[in-house]
């Protein structure tokens, strides 16, 4: 398969997919990323934008980074915080929000 | 606190990290062009009995480096008393973990003056005591009084927290920023006078 047949071939099935979540109702999960933009955190949040992106490609509805300070790094899922620097220290294991965002493509 | 002269003497110069700096030298910049020095502080620094190091750590990305750095820059210049070495925190953890915020953040920029043979001052971290405490005061009014904040607990995460409660938070910091900055100038260097004056009287030795 050519390359622009692969991508047609896989938006074609994306679109199939955002016609049947609207028609069951269910919208694809949307992560946002707070990160504190005076402390440096950007390659933090770029490498796990970037692995929410290579690990679900289009079964995501958005990534949102939003810069703020403090030194915050929240993540969170359709509203639901799912990672929080003050609360639970730190920066998130990929793995841990790749697994959150895993639990809601399937509920 | 140990620093050693060798030690002191691997950190750049003022002029040498600006020309260094990826990011953010005009705004270090014009924060510097801007600030207005009153008389009796100039002459306060240019009166010091023996000339001082200043450690700095900081790094160019840090909000707080970017508006106070520039202050001591600017005195270090007009009274040629402060002998000024930087350090970038993020390649030093051996210097920034001997500085952290209450024992535990390695909050920046830090700012450590040292006598002519190396004895330890005192410091400085991050930001005047005051603005802290304003911003804390701004942020309790605004939960109390905008209507976008009803039903939001302070201290809700940005991550979850509905789009005109955000918008709102943001341009609040900002017109806070904006509005204190000259307070926040003010207040860096009467606490740098205070920590200076008060070890040098023999209190904090």
């Amino acid at each position: 398969m050519s390359c622009a047949n692969y991508w047609r071939a896989a938006l074609q099935e994306r679109k199939g997919n955002w016609h049947m979540e609207m028609e069951s109702g269910a919208r694809p999960p949307r992560v946002s990323i707070v990160y504190c933009a005076a402390c440096g955190y950007e390659p933090q949040t770029i490498e796990l934008a970037s692995a929410l992106m290579h690990t679900f490609t289009y079964d995501l509805g958005a990534i949102e980074l939003i810069p703020w300070q403090d030194g915050a790094f929240d993540v969170a899922i359709d509203g639901e915080l799912v990672h929080s620097m003050y609360r639970d220290g730190g920066f998130p294991a990929h793995d841990t929000i790749i697994q959150a965002v895993r639990q809601r493509l399937v509920r | 606190m140990i620093i050693t002269r060798e030690r002191f003497n691997q950190g750049m110069t003022y002029d040498d990290y600006k020309a260094q700096m990826s990011r953010n030298r005009d705004r270090l910049e014009e924060n510097e062009r801007t600030l207005e020095l009153a008389p009796e502080d100039v002459r306060f620094f240019a009166e010091l009995a023996e000339p001082l190091h200043v450690l700095v750590i900081t790094e160019d990305w840090c909000g707080d480096a970017i508006a106070n750095l520039p202050i001591l820059g600017r005195l270090a210049a007009v009274s040629g008393r402060l002998d000024i070495r930087i350090f970038l925190r993020d390649q030093n953890p051996d210097l920034m973990d001997q500085y952290l915020n209450q024992g535990v953040h390695r909050s920046i920029p830090v700012f450590a003056f040292f006598d002519t043979h190396f004895q330890p001052i005192g410091h400085w971290i991050e930001r005047p005591a005051l603005i802290s405490e304003m911003q804390g005061k701004m942020l309790a009014d605004l939960y109390r009084t905008d209507p976008a904040f009803a039903g939001i607990a302070p201290g809700t995460s940005l991550a979850v927290m509905p789009e005109a409660a955000r918008g709102r938070l943001m341009q609040a910091f900002a017109a806070f920023r904006a509005e204190t900055r000259s307070i926040a100038d003010r207040e860096v260097i009467r606490e740098l006078r205070e920590l200076l004056a008060r070890s040098l009287a023999g209190e904090e030795r």
